[in-house]
């Protein structure tokens, strides 16, 4: 019934640079925004390339090769279901891209990155030197509630992120699935059907 | 019956002249006016650190000052107890500042140590202004981070 494995190209090096770029830049700008200095000059950059990775991963969602495309990996709730009944078990899931759950983690990443920038952009948090290049566009109260929404989607993005590494975590040691290397070289091993 | 009205109406003239006298009310409007004559002279200073308005030495050197004075009101005691966000309406400090009074303090001693010369610092030109609006924010952001509530 199972088909055979074996390696293929999946991610392409597009993709792979934005997700290299993208996991440099936003733990840059998090890190920045904690414990950078006081003008966020090096912050903002970040959050600027930020947004220009997810307008290309956008773009790519809909014309990039298949593993890419969000119509190839963004599925209902019985695939996710179906997926996830096989979770737990102790071997490799060979799949070909993005599995109907992490695919909810895609999506969720991409959307609090691009509500992140929406906040940031807009914000003005009352300092003279940190006040966001769109909070001008906005009334006084929103850029002030956007510093609170920043704040509340660092914390969100921060969550993401490390739940991110602990399922990278439990395929390689849980599962034996090194799913780092195919985003590395783009060659992954896939089961056939 | 118009009596009863009358009555009644002049029996609540002192409750309006109570709630007028609020101490906790009162200092959340100080700190505010505080804070916007603040941000009236913050906001001629970045204006002119930025381009939007034109450098006027005789201004800078003006709302510099203004901010010189203003950080020697002792702003930290208008945050009495019963003033937070959680307790007053129209309140932006955080309860944070009163299980912290001591670094709240800080950080308000920050604010006037940036500010220190800055009515001499501003003259010369746009970029002097640039270089002082750079140290106030920096202790605008230093307090807000911790103590003002972002909503």
């Amino acid at each position: 019934m199972k088909g055979p494995v074996r390696e293929v190209r999946l991610w392409d090096p597009l993709l792979r640079a934005f997700h290299w770029l993208l996991a440099f830049f936003v733990i840059a700008a998090w890190g920045l925004g904690q414990f950078g200095p006081a003008r966020m000059t090096l912050h903002f950059w970040c959050g600027y390339v930020v947004a220009g990775l997810l307008v290309f991963r956008l773009v790519w969602g809909f014309v990039g090769p298949a593993p890419a495309r969000f119509s190839h990996f963004v599925r209902g709730p019985e695939a996710v279901a179906g997926y996830m009944r096989g979770l737990m078990l102790r071997e490799p899931s060979y799949w070909p891209g993005h599995n109907p759950m992490g695919a909810l983690s895609v999506i969720a990443m991409l959307a609090v990155l691009a509500a992140q920038v929406s906040s940031g952009l807009i914000s003005d948090p009352d300092d003279y030197i940190n006040v966001g290049p769109l909070a001008s566009y906005v009334s006084g109260a929103t850029r002030s509630k956007a510093v609170g929404w920043h704040n509340l989607g660092a914390n969100l993005i921060l969550v993401l992120v490390l739940l991110h590494v602990a399922v990278i975590l439990f395929y390689r040691y849980w599962k034996r699935e090194d799913l780092v290397r195919p985003m590395i070289t783009g060659r992954k091993q896939v089961r056939e059907d | 019956m118009r009596l009863i009205f009358t009555a009644a109406a002049l029996a609540a003239v002192p409750l309006a002249s109570l709630a007028q006298d609020d101490p906790i009310k009162q200092a959340i409007e100080a700190r505010h006016g505080f804070y916007q004559m603040l941000a009236i002279n913050m906001g001629t200073l970045s204006g002119m650190a930025k381009g939007d308005l034109a450098y006027d030495e005789t201004a800078a050197s003006r709302a510099a000052a203004n901010i010189e004075a203003l950080v020697q009101y002792d702003l930290p005691s208008l945050f009495i107890e019963g003033s937070s966000s959680s307790e007053a309406q129209d309140s932006a400090a955080k309860p944070d500042i009163w299980s912290n009074p001591e670094d709240f303090r800080t950080k308000f001693a920050g604010l006037g140590e940036a500010a220190t010369g800055a009515s001499d610092a501003v003259r010369g030109g746009a970029g002097d202004v640039g270089a002082v609006v750079q140290k106030l924010g920096g202790a605008c952001k230093a307090c807000h981070d911790n103590y003002r509530e972002k909503s």
